[in-house]
Formats: structure tokens, sequence, C-alpha cells
């Protein structure tokens, strides 16, 4: 950044990164590198396609490995940006498991991403629902993706706001803020039982998530940069949104080329240290068979982040790598200290978990634009929690928890059209936000 | 330019698109040029590639039949691609680019139990048989390559004549291979071996008699397209380790693993997988900006500046012991007789069950060094590797590059699989043209010593060789002919048609490769008549 211009991360600077691709296509599969992993049942063991799009569309472009080459072949000039190619590039819930199996350490989402900014950039418009989010979060009358006014972003929140004299700001998101607002009630009162003194910001704006994925940097831009502005002066910022503490945590550093001025935690983590600190300990019980489902940006993407930050400091990546690794994987065992702490929850495990969790199919703007894709990945992801004999899916993001139950809902439509019983897909589930649960126990 | 090519082919036509939507269906075929340009690849197995103009994904032999016809009656290329980069490089080698038909819907697997034979179809990846395998036929494992990654096919590295995990063994993985159910590039359809006859089962090889498998192996696509081969399956003993013994030089690990390699029907045949290679074989995994460069680091982490691994295979603990420490004994009576010093490495519990691990990531992280890297892959015997490495190293660094080298036994050390790993940059301006150059120069110089490339590319290896031998050259041109009358299969791949890849002499004369155009209408094998 210099003379206030953002020098943004371009396609262009990434070339070295997409050009480690050789096409072994080991990104297409959860646990490419643990073929010989023993699940619980015949289904679920051994490598598994992983990556939504490919397995929804099946053409190889549509899976990060054939993306990596016609990014290639854009930077090498070989194709011309059309709509249809933003199309494809826009089919991903930029997940993250490709990047996980990536043994060239690629960062196949930036890249992703990128490649939408550039085809974008080109001039190629933005697909409908894409252009809709950009036009209502520029909207300085909303700066939200929801139409919804901006004076009535915390509306929900009876205390004190604006307190500059608080250490800790919670950065409430677009979605808690008017869809979810029992989300924002429950965060807002865990903190306080921790006793954290913290308020929310009236001024606070979306967090520009929506459009960055989707690959519109300049609108993105401009959200961060308010609220870099308007959070500056914290300690730190806390987050009940998966997204939005994903794109302050990993993209504000890299689209600002500045470091964060405050320190930032999801809620959950919040609750995680204490509980490893031993200065908190849960009482009530909650006697469910419970499975978790990780949010990708919450967990994969954060994990990853904290790999590769590790080992961009690194002048040895041989000794240095299974310490990044570890690193990774502790952020990993997060949730599940949380969640083991719970007196009498059953905690049952996916197959497809941590770095190579399956997504729920809500991310990187498909939810609005491919509505089919995300509804068919968000059944996958139902029956393998089903397959668990778990009662109860767990999961701490939003955008998880409308996904998978707007899957649960379909899977009843079709149960009583059909007069078939769909419960061992997931029918009978029912999808709980950890932080709700974290707010009744503690 | 002077245009080279003697023949032409035709582009891929939207009335022909429309003919391979009505074969495939509206879903698995298409001319989208993003989708296009996603099966591009240039890296690792080969580097010159040009875009398709159609890919299509058929369902099963009947399709891939009448998209043959069509394209002969159009006289388009097709390259067909298992995992497109499990055995080697699948990927139109000249323009136009023509059909690429991706057959990784084709993934069925059949085990026989009875008769220790698996049948594939071209999509069943190494990761999917051995998943499989491990649940339902624990005793038993599908030979799948080693070091490729879980996503290639056991298909393809089976009919490219690759290297599996027990190829030290049973030889190159085509050794495997009971029979080959065939499309050919005219649609007609045939199987091999007694699989040929109706109801027979895949148990003996030579079938009714001259067995022609050897033309679709290792002939990169070009003959015809194999839509299912039956392969023998191993036996699985779970009592396993892995042991590594350094060495001075080249010979210190290859005459070791020779002495080893006698002893067949005895220790040699536990001694499935015997590989090795050199320090900078660990090193350009790494990004070469991270990582140290001096020996010391290595010594100090117990990496030789030349080892070689053991994977060892037993039915019991007694019968591991007994293996390793005759190995180990081998090693000592070599160490006095050559008068050096071969150490055997202490391998973490980690390292081991990470060497063993099927299948693996392992071959994949060369990029890392830079962004990009290329096997070249040369059969040498045994013994005679040590002289092919030691020229290998000593090109490459001259050429700038790390002299990265893997080596392996095929077959009890008869013949060595000896691959140098070319580490570079490829965003860097010229870096082909360079990785060319290098690459004429060994070729060139190894064809005089009598090595032979594995899998010829099409603008060096494959001239390089022919030349040499044209009587050979001709017999295969007059095969491919009688197989393929119009040339549509994979043109380029084994120098064929010649000047469509070269400007050397042909080594037919100057008379150019007639096309002749016949072809068949339909399959002239009823689907019914294979099941």
């Amino acid at each position: 950044m210099s003379g206030g211009k953002i020098e943004m991360i371009t396609l262009e600077d990434l070339r070295r990164i997409n050009a480690r691709c050789i096409h072994c296509r080991a990104c297409q599969y959860a646990y490419s590198g643990e073929p010989d992993r023993e699940g619980e049942t015949e289904e679920y063991t051994g490598m598994l396609q992983g990556c939504p799009a490919g397995i929804y569309h099946g053409w190889e472009g549509y899976f990060n490995s054939g993306k990596q080459w016609i990014a290639r072949a854009f930077l090498n000039g070989e194709i011309k940006p059309s709509k249809e190619m933003l199309e494809v590039a826009e089919a991903c819930t930029t997940c993250g498991m490709c990047e996980t199996q990536c043994p060239n350490y690629i960062d196949t989402v930036q890249v992703t991403e990128a490649l939408r900014a550039a085809i974008i950039e080109s001039g190629i418009e933005p697909l409908e629902k894409h252009g809709k989010f950009r036009d209502m979060i520029t909207n300085k009358d909303m700066r939200n993706p929801y139409k919804e006014p901006r004076d009535k972003r915390t509306a929900w929140f009876s205390g004190k706001k604006d307190n500059r004299t608080a250490k800790t700001a919670y950065f409430v998101g677009c979605t808690a803020s008017y869809r979810q607002q029992p989300l924002a009630d429950h965060t807002a009162s865990i903190l306080k039982k921790l006793g954290i003194d913290f308020t929310v910001l009236s001024d606070e704006v979306c967090c520009g998530s929506p459009i960055l994925r989707t690959g519109q940097r300049k609108a993105f831009t401009e959200v961060m940069n308010e609220n870099l502005e308007r959070f500056k002066g914290f300690d730190q910022v806390v987050f009940s949104c998966a997204g939005c503490y994903k794109t302050f945590r990993n993209d504000y550093p890299r689209m600002s080329g500045k470091p964060l001025p405050f320190k930032v935690r999801h809620t959950v983590e919040l609750v995680g240290d204490l509980i490893k600190q031993g200065k908190l300990k849960i009482e009530k019980p909650y006697a469910k068979k419970v499975t978790w489902h990780d949010p990708c940006h919450s967990i994969r993407h954060v994990g990853i982040a904290i790999e590769k930050e590790i080992l961009a400091k690194s002048n040895n990546w041989m000794l240095d790598s299974r310490g990044a690794e570890k690193a990774k994987e502790e952020h990993y065992e997060i949730p599940r200290v949380v969640l083991r702490a719970v007196p009498a929850l059953q905690l049952h495990e996916m197959y497809r978990i941590k770095g190579d969790s399956f997504c729920c199919g809500a991310g990187g703007g498909v939810k609005a634009q491919f509505p089919d894709m995300a509804l068919s990945t968000a059944k996958e992801r139902l029956k393998e929690a089903a397959s668990t004999g778990a009662e109860i899916l767990m999961t701490s993001c939003p955008f998880c928890v409308t996904n998978f139950n707007d899957g649960i809902k379909a899977l009843k439509e079709e149960e009583q059209k059909t007069g078939k019983d769909l419960s061992a897909v997931g029918s009978k589930l029912r999808v709980v936000e950890l932080l709700e649960l974290l707010d009744e126990l503690l | 330019m002077e245009d080279h090519r003697v023949i032409k082919y035709n582009h891929v036509t939207d009335d022909v698109m429309k003919k391979l939507v009505a074969i495939c269906g509206e879903r698995y075929a298409t001319n989208s040029e993003p989708l296009r340009h996603s099966y591009m690849a240039k890296g690792i197995m080969g580097l010159e590639a040009v875009l398709p103009e159609a890919i299509v994904r058929p369902e099963n032999a009947e399709q891939v039949s009448k998209i043959l016809v069509l394209a002969n009656e159009n006289h388009i290329p097709v390259t067909p691609a298992a995992g497109g980069l499990s055995g080697g490089f699948a990927l139109p080698a000249i323009e136009p680019g023509g059909i690429y038909m991706d057959m990784t819907r084709m993934n069925k697997m059949t085990v026989d139990l009875e008769n220790r034979v698996m049948v594939v179809e071209p999509g069943v990846k190494s990761g999917d048989a051995w998943r499989i395998f491990k649940v339902k036929y624990p005793e038993w494992a599908p030979p799948i390559p080693d070091g490729a990654p879980p996503a290639a096919t056991v298909l393809g590295d089976a009919i490219e004549r690759g290297f599996s995990l027990v190829t030290g063994v049973y030889g190159p993985q085509a050794d495997m291979i009971m029979g080959l159910e065939i499309v050919l590039p005219t649609g007609e359809m045939f199987r091999t071996g007694s699989w040929a006859l109706p109801n027979a089962k895949p148990y003996y090889r030579w079938g009714p008699g001259p067995n022609p498998d050897g033309l679709f192996l290792g002939s990169q696509g070009s003959m015809g397209i194999i839509t299912k081969a039956a392969i023998k399956m191993i036996p699985h003993p779970h009592f396993k380790t892995v042991v590594a013994y350094g060495g001075q030089n080249w010979d210190d690990i290859i005459k070791p693993a020779w002495e080893i390699g006698k002893h067949e029907m005895g220790i040699a045949d536990n001694t499935v997988m015997v590989q090795g290679g050199n320090r900078q074989l660990v090193m350009t995994r790494w990004p070469k900006t991270n990582i140290p460069t001096d020996i010391a680091f290595y010594k100090k982490m117990g990496i030789e500046e030349y080892w070689m691994n053991y994977e060892v295979w037993a039915w019991s603990q007694e019968e591991l012991d007994f293996v390793l420490s005759r190995i180990d004994e081998i090693y000592k009576s070599y160490e006095t007789s050559a008068n050096t010093q071969c150490p055997k490495q202490e391998l973490h519990p980690k390292q081991i069950a990470s060497r063993l691990k099927k299948p693996n990531k392992i071959a994949v992280p060369y990029s890392l060094w830079q962004a990009g890297f290329l096997f070249i892959t040369w059969y040498v015997p045994w013994l005679e590797s040590p002289a092919c490495m030691t020229e290998y190293c000593a090109k490459m660094e001259e050429y700038g590059f790390p002299p990265t080298m893997w080596v392996a036994s095929i077959d009890h050390g008869r013949q060595a699989i000896v691959m140098p790993i070319v580490c570079f940059d490829s965003t860097e301006k010229g870096i082909y043209e360079k990785i060319r150059a290098f690459n004429l120069e060994t070729t060139k110089s190894f064809l005089k010593k009598g090595w032979m490339n594995y899998r010829p590319d099409p603008f060096v290896h494959a001239p390089e060789t022919f030349s040499l031998i044209p009587d050979y050259y001709k017999m295969l041109v007059k095969f491919r002919k009688v197989l393929d009358p119009n040339l549509i299969l994979h043109p380029g791949r084994l120098a064929i048609p010649w000047e469509s890849v070269t400007k050397l002499p042909n080594p037919c004369g100057e008379a150019e490769p007639k096309v002749t155009k016949q072809f068949a209408t339909r399959a002239t094998v009823p689907r019914e008549k294979l099941d």
C-alpha cells in the first residue's frame, strides 16, 4: 500500500504459484495423502472425492486441478475471458479442500479468487446475483448484501454501542445483524458471561467476503478500508461469523498489504482458549449424540493460513514443515476441545473432518448464484452426518446453518412427496449453532 | 515456417459436435473453451501439448467405438486418456488437437479371487483400488503405481508398462496383464488371451494364437483404445518394513542391490521394491529458497549422498527378520570387497510408515523447488545404471538443473529404471527450449550406449530412437496402418506421422504414409458378447 492506494495481489502475482501445478489431481480427493485411511463404513473409507463443484458438474474444469490450468491459459494469453469462463470459475465454494491436498502448497483458493477478479477486471460483468451483492454492499445506505437499511444494523443490540473505551469489539457481520439475530444475541451473551468488556459499532459495514470471493475487489477494498479504519483503536475484534472472521484474519492483511492493527478471534476460539487454560469449566450437560461440521472459513482456511504463515518465515521447510502442520492441526482441534468439555455430549465424528472436511455447499457466492449445486452439496454432507448416527449436526457458521437447514427442508419435502423415510440421509437431523449451545450452557 | 506435416487432419465441426453429443449425451460432450483448457498439462511426464477441440466422456466401450467411427469418417484425431497423467502424458501432440477422450467415467473394477485377477476399466484410480482391496480383499493387493498420485489409474500404469509397488519382483507393470479388451480405431472390438473366447476367463494370457498385446502396450494410445484390462493381483503379506543403506557413489547402491536381486525364489522375492537416489532427490522436494543446500545439513539429518531403500514384505516376523539379516550380510560383504562404506540408515518409525503408505504423493512436490518438473525415464541394464546416472547428473548440472536422480530395480535387478527429475521454473523464458536441448543431447548419447527411453516423447526420444532402427520403425508403421488406416489415434506419438514431429529423414524413405479410407461403420462385436 502506498499513498493510500492499495496494491492488491493479482493473478499475475500468483503466476509462479500457479505454475507449480503439474495436474496430478490429488486436489480432487479428501485424504489424498491417506488413501488407506479406515472409516467406519465401506462408503466412508479411503480417499474420497471432496470437491463440491467437481462432484456436481463432473468436468475437469470445475475441479481445482482444471481451474489451475484455465488460470494458466489466461495468464499466458491463450484464452480470452468470457462469461462462460466466469461461470466455470464462480461455480466453486472456495472451501479450500483442494488446498489441503496440494503437495506443492499451491494457494488454490487465492488463484481461483484472483482468476475471478481478473476476468471481471477484463470487462466481463459479474454474474447476476454477485453483481447485486456488489450493488447493495457499495450502496452507502445499505453496506450489506441483504438490501437492509444501514441504520438498522445494530438494532438488535441493547448494550452500549460505539463504546470506544472497551478493549474488545464484536464484529457482528451482515447475516447475524439482519438474518440470524439470535446468533448475535447468543454471542453477545457469551461475551458478557466470559466477562469481556466489549462493544459493537453502529458504523460497521459488510466485511466484503461475498464480493472478494466473487472477484469484485474494487468494491471489497472500499469496505475493507472502512472497517479497518473503524476498528483500528481496539485491542481485539471478535466474531461469530466464520466468513467475516476469515476475511479479517486472512484477507485483510493480504489485500491491504499491512498487518491487522488488532487481534482477531472467533468466539468459539475464545471459549476454547479459556477451557484449555483451565479458566472455564462447563457444568451443564448436553446429553445428545452430536456430529461436528468444520466450517471451511474458520477452521480449514485459518488452519492453512497458520501453517503457511509459519512456512513463510522459515528458511528450512524440511525442518519446519512438521511444526507448521502441527500448529494447523492444533487449530483444527479447537472446536473439539470445546465439545469434549461439554458434559454428557457424545461426539460422533464424520469421516471427512478438519482439513479434509466436506463443504456445506454455501460458500464462495455459490448459494446465491448456483442454488441447485449448493443444495446438492448440503445433501451429500447431511448424508455423511447421518451416517454417524448423530441426532444433532453442530457447526458454527451462519451459512452452513442456513444451507444445512435448506437441505433438511428439501429432504423432508421429498419424504412428504414420496412417503420414503430419508432419515438415513439426514432428514431427521437438527442443525445447532455451537454458539447457541454455549450460551445455554455457560 | 514450412509445414512439414504430410497428413492433414480435419477440425471438429459443429456437425461432428452434434454427433458426439448424440453418442455420449449432452452432459458428456463439450467444446467449451475453458473446459478444454482445463485438461491441459505441461509437466511431470511431458511438456508438449496442444489444445483439444472437443472433450468427450464415454460411458462404455460401445460409445468409444462409435466415437472412433465418427472420428474416422471425418478424419479427426482422437487422444484417449485414462487418468491423464497416470502412466504417461495423454494430450494431443500436434494440431489440430481433435477429440480428447476422457475415460474416467469408465471406472468399474471386478475381482476374481479364484484366478487371482482383477479387471479394471480405464478410470479405476489407484487410491480407489487400494481402498477397495483393503476393505474387501485385505489378503491381496492391486499392483498400483508407487509414488504416482492416488488419482493415477491402474490401467494407465499397466498399459504404459510402468512401475508398480511390486515391479522389483514381477517386472514392468505390463507383465502383469492377463488380457485386454480393445477398441480399434476403426471401431472394431476384440479381446486378447483366453478372454477372447466367449464366456472364458482371462486366465491364460497367450490365448488362441499369436498375442497382439504388445502392439497396444506402450503404444501411448496410438494403436487402439484399451477399455478393460485383466491384471494379476498380488498376495499381500502384512509383515512389512523398509530398510535403507547409504553409499559413497552410485556403485555403492547399485552393486549390493544386484547381489540381493540374484536371490530369486528367496530374499529377492520378499524385497518387493528397491529404489534409491541421491541427496538432491530429498532436497529438491522443498523450495529452493527455503532449504539448506549444503551436504553437512543432510549428513546431520542422516541422509547420505547416495542411498537405496528396500521395502520388504514377509509372511511372518521370522521371515522378515531373516530377509533383513541377509540384506545386512550382503551389504557387509560388499563393504569389505569394495573397500567402501554403506552405512545402514536409522529410519524413524514415521519415515517407515510414510514409505509403506500406498499410494502416496511422494513424487509430486518437485514443483516446489521452483515451479515445474519433468520426469525423463530410461531403462538400462542394472549394472550400467551408475554410468547412466553419472553422465545424466553431470549434464543436468551443466545445464543448470539440480542433479536430482531416482533409480529403481525392475525384475530382481535385471533392469534399472533411471529417472532424472528435471526441476525448473516453468515461467522462465526459453526454459522449454533449454530442457529440449538437454533432452536431445542426453538422448543421442544414451541411444549410442544402447539405453532405451521408457516412454519416448514424440519430438525428441521417438525420432532419435527410430532414426537408429529404421526397420523397426517401418514394421511399426505397417502395423499402425493395419490397425489405424487413417492414423487418427493420438497422432504424433511414436513419431507417426513422422513429418508431424521431426525434420529428420523419414526411416520409411521419401514416400508419404498413405492414408487409406478404411473404417468400420459400426462395432463388429456386439456388447453382450463381451460381458
